[in-house]
């Protein structure tokens, strides 16, 4: 039992949906990350994603691209990205938090990912490790850590259930067939695949890729358990980030959380 | 070591290899192996090939006797395996000639393809012409403008060219967006990779295809002198003609294999692109193999004088013959790699591409091994005009 089990019974016994909110590390900086994360959750995110930047980001589209790109121009490493996470637990020791990236960089950072120190974390997304095998295929010991895994509108049943096997935390539905930000969402389609995957796997399901808007959240929503904003969340910190108005972010965050609850 | 078939279900040649790609697109992955594994013990595909091969690309190509490169370096007789008479110029057709069958029965309506030195492009853009398929090809800016012959040649085919200018401009990030679009576009879109890397089945289905110069060869050597060759020689970028060459061999341990890397630029220590002799392993592309990288798992920038090895990742199952011993793989640098291209040019009148040119540039160091009764071959993977312009600039030739 971690932060996420907690978040995440608590979410089921408030019958609550829950929003989960990416940036990637050190986009603008190192410090802005942290204060966006406090201010993610002041305006009412329930799970922090936070993106490893790497050199190549293939399942990205140009905007998440782009802000791998500039952390680490910035020298953003995975020790500078987890001595913010030790800051942030310094303030809030509740909001759970998972790391997304890529085989590579987890790998070769693997030291950081186990023993006690490790415990500031309480999941992985792996984007390109294969959903029916866990982190420990790529030598991270920790069995605390979550291995959430994605489900594609491609994904075939038989995988489909070998998947959920492997599978903890909550289950990542990816929108549609397409890099991060990409595409309109096909709502129909979204439905069907959750509500279908619903009698494959007890986990809660959060749908992510494509949310833009508090209506988009809200469609998702109606047959997740979550939703996941990227994107749409890095393009608006690039854009707030000049002028650090980031209100901005904070009222958009918390209009979706709003509608979603 | 037993003869066992490699890779293994999951894909994976000893520690190397796997399907380390976004979920999206495991089912295509899936469908490829399956339609693969159908096809390549059906005989009208075998017969289809072997007439594409025979008529289309013009195999099998001629093992050559060097003799001026044999007099030269005074020891082994020298042999030369002809790739780059093939249709296209480079052993690249090989694949795309088997791989366009594959889409064609999956029912594909759409071709995307990466390259870096342009010959793969210019051989899907062939085959995809040849059946009519609508055909993408991503490639590095800056390959782009080193390349520019192949990428007019592209586009004469009829295929489109998609400059890639992210990350540093070249193979690598031509292959990230040929796998972004393969990723929005899978369910109508076949991904031709051009070499035995990026995820299973591909580093298998291209070192089949390409098997083909390396069982020829067997059969040429016999005829030519014989018995096997006592060594051969290959470029090594993703490693397509290594593997395509080496692969029928790999049980006669008799034959000494060498993969050749680039070394990049002699007097800077990090412009390489010597993947094997240099990296460590890592998941770059869908698989884990040798990779250049930087103790934090970053992908570092590489550097070859030639665009189709200038890549920090190579095919699976390289590293696994690096480990086990079966191929010694050593780099060359930039300078001995021209100084290679002419000579090769002036005493043998072939002018090999700048890949090809680091095989021939490792013949000082491998023939002083052998003797005079040896035979060694060298695959000549590719014909060198794409690299004209780019060896003029370099010594200050102007062609205008």
């Amino acid at each position: 039992m971690n932060r996420l089990d907690d978040r995440l019974n608590h979410l089921k016994a408030e019958n609550s949906k829950g929003l989960v909110a990416y940036l990637v590390a050190g986009d603008p900086s190192i410090q802005t990350t942290l204060e966006l994360m406090h201010g993610f959750v002041q305006s009412g995110v329930d799970i922090i994603e936070l993106g490893i930047p790497f050199s190549d980001p293939i399942a990205e589209g140009i905007t998440i691209q782009n802000a791998h790109d500039r952390a680490l121009k910035n020298g953003t490493t995975f020790s500078l990205a987890f001595k913010l996470l030790q800051d942030f637990r310094k303030d809030d020791n509740q909001t759970p938090i998972i790391l997304m990236g890529y085989s590579n960089t987890f790998m070769a950072n693997r030291k950081f990912l186990e023993g006690k120190n490790a415990k500031i974390i309480d999941g992985l997304i792996i984007v390109d490790l294969p959903g029916e095998i866990s982190h420990k295929n790529l030598g991270i010991n920790n069995d605390s850590l979550h291995s959430i895994t994605l489900i594609a509108p491609t994904t075939n049943n038989k995988r489909k259930r070998a998947i959920c096997k492997n599978a903890s935390g909550f289950i990542y539905y990816v929108n549609f067939r397409g890099v991060t930000g990409s595409s309109s969402l096909d709502f129909e389609e979204i439905t069907r695949n959750i509500i279908e995957l619903k009698s494959t796997s007890n986990l809660p399901i959060f749908s992510g890729f494509g949310i833009k808007t508090k209506e988009d959240a809200l469609l998702a929503a109606a047959s997740a358990d979550g939703v996941v904003i990227g994107s749409y969340l890095v393009n608006l910190i690039h854009q707030c980030s000049p002028k650090k108005n980031y209100k901005k972010i904070y009222n958009y965050l918390n209009s979706v959380a709003k509608a979603i609850k | 070591m037993s003869k066992i078939e490699l890779p293994n279900k999951d894909g994976f040649f000893g520690n190397y290899g796997g399907k380390f790609v976004p979920e999206t697109l495991m089912k295509a992955l899936t469908e490829l192996e399956s339609e693969y594994n159908k096809l390549k013990t059906s005989t009208a595909f075998q017969k289809q090939i072997d007439k594409d091969y025979a008529e289309f690309v013009g195999r099998p190509s001629p093992l050559y006797f060097a003799e001026r490169l044999t007099k030269k370096y005074k020891g082994p007789k020298i042999w030369l395996k002809r790739e780059d008479l093939n249709h296209t110029g480079a052993h690249k057709i090989n694949n795309t000639i088997g791989q366009i069958i594959l889409a064609k029965k999956m029912g594909k309506k759409r071709i995307i393809a990466e390259t870096g030195a342009g010959q793969h492009g210019v051989a899907t853009a062939t085959v995809a012409a040849r059946l009519g398929l609508e055909c993408h090809i991503y490639m590095g800016a800056e390959d782009v403008d080193r390349q520019s012959l192949n990428v007019y040649r592209i586009k004469l085919l009829g295929a489109s060219v998609h400059p890639v200018h992210s990350g540093t401009a070249t193979l690598k990030d031509a292959l990230n967006e040929a796998i972004r679009d393969w990723v929005t576009n899978v369910e109508d879109t076949y991904y031709i990779i051009g070499s035995v890397t990026g995820p299973h089945p591909y580093p298998m289905i291209v070192r089949d295809f390409n098997s083909i110069v390396g069982r020829e060869l067997k059969i040429q050597a016999k005829h030519h002198f014989g018995k096997l060759p006592n060594a051969i020689i290959a470029c090594v970028g993703g490693g397509s003609n290594a593997m395509g060459i080496f692969y029928p061999f790999i049980q006669n341990k008799q034959v000494n294999l060498y993969g050749i890397e680039a070394d990049g630029r002699k007097l800077e220590k990090n412009k390489h692109s010597a993947t094997l002799t240099k990296g460590s392993p890592g998941i770059l592309h869908g698989a884990l193999s040798y990779l250049i990288q930087d103790k934090k798992g970053q992908v570092l920038p590489t550097h070859s004088i030639s665009a189709g090895l200038d890549y920090p990742g190579v095919g699976p199952e390289h590293s696994y013959l690096k480990d086990i011993g079966r191929v010694n793989y050593f780099p060359v640098n930039d300078e001995a790699v021209l100084k290679a291209f002419h000579e090769v040019s002036e005493l043998e009148g072939i002018i090999p591409a700048l890949e090809t040119a680091h095989a021939f540039a490792a013949l000082e160091k491998i023939s002083k091994s052998y003797s005079v009764k040896d035979n060694i071959v060298v695959n000549v993977s590719g014909r060198g005009d794409k690299d004209i312009s780019t060896v003029a600039k370099l010594e200050g030739i102007s062609l205008e």
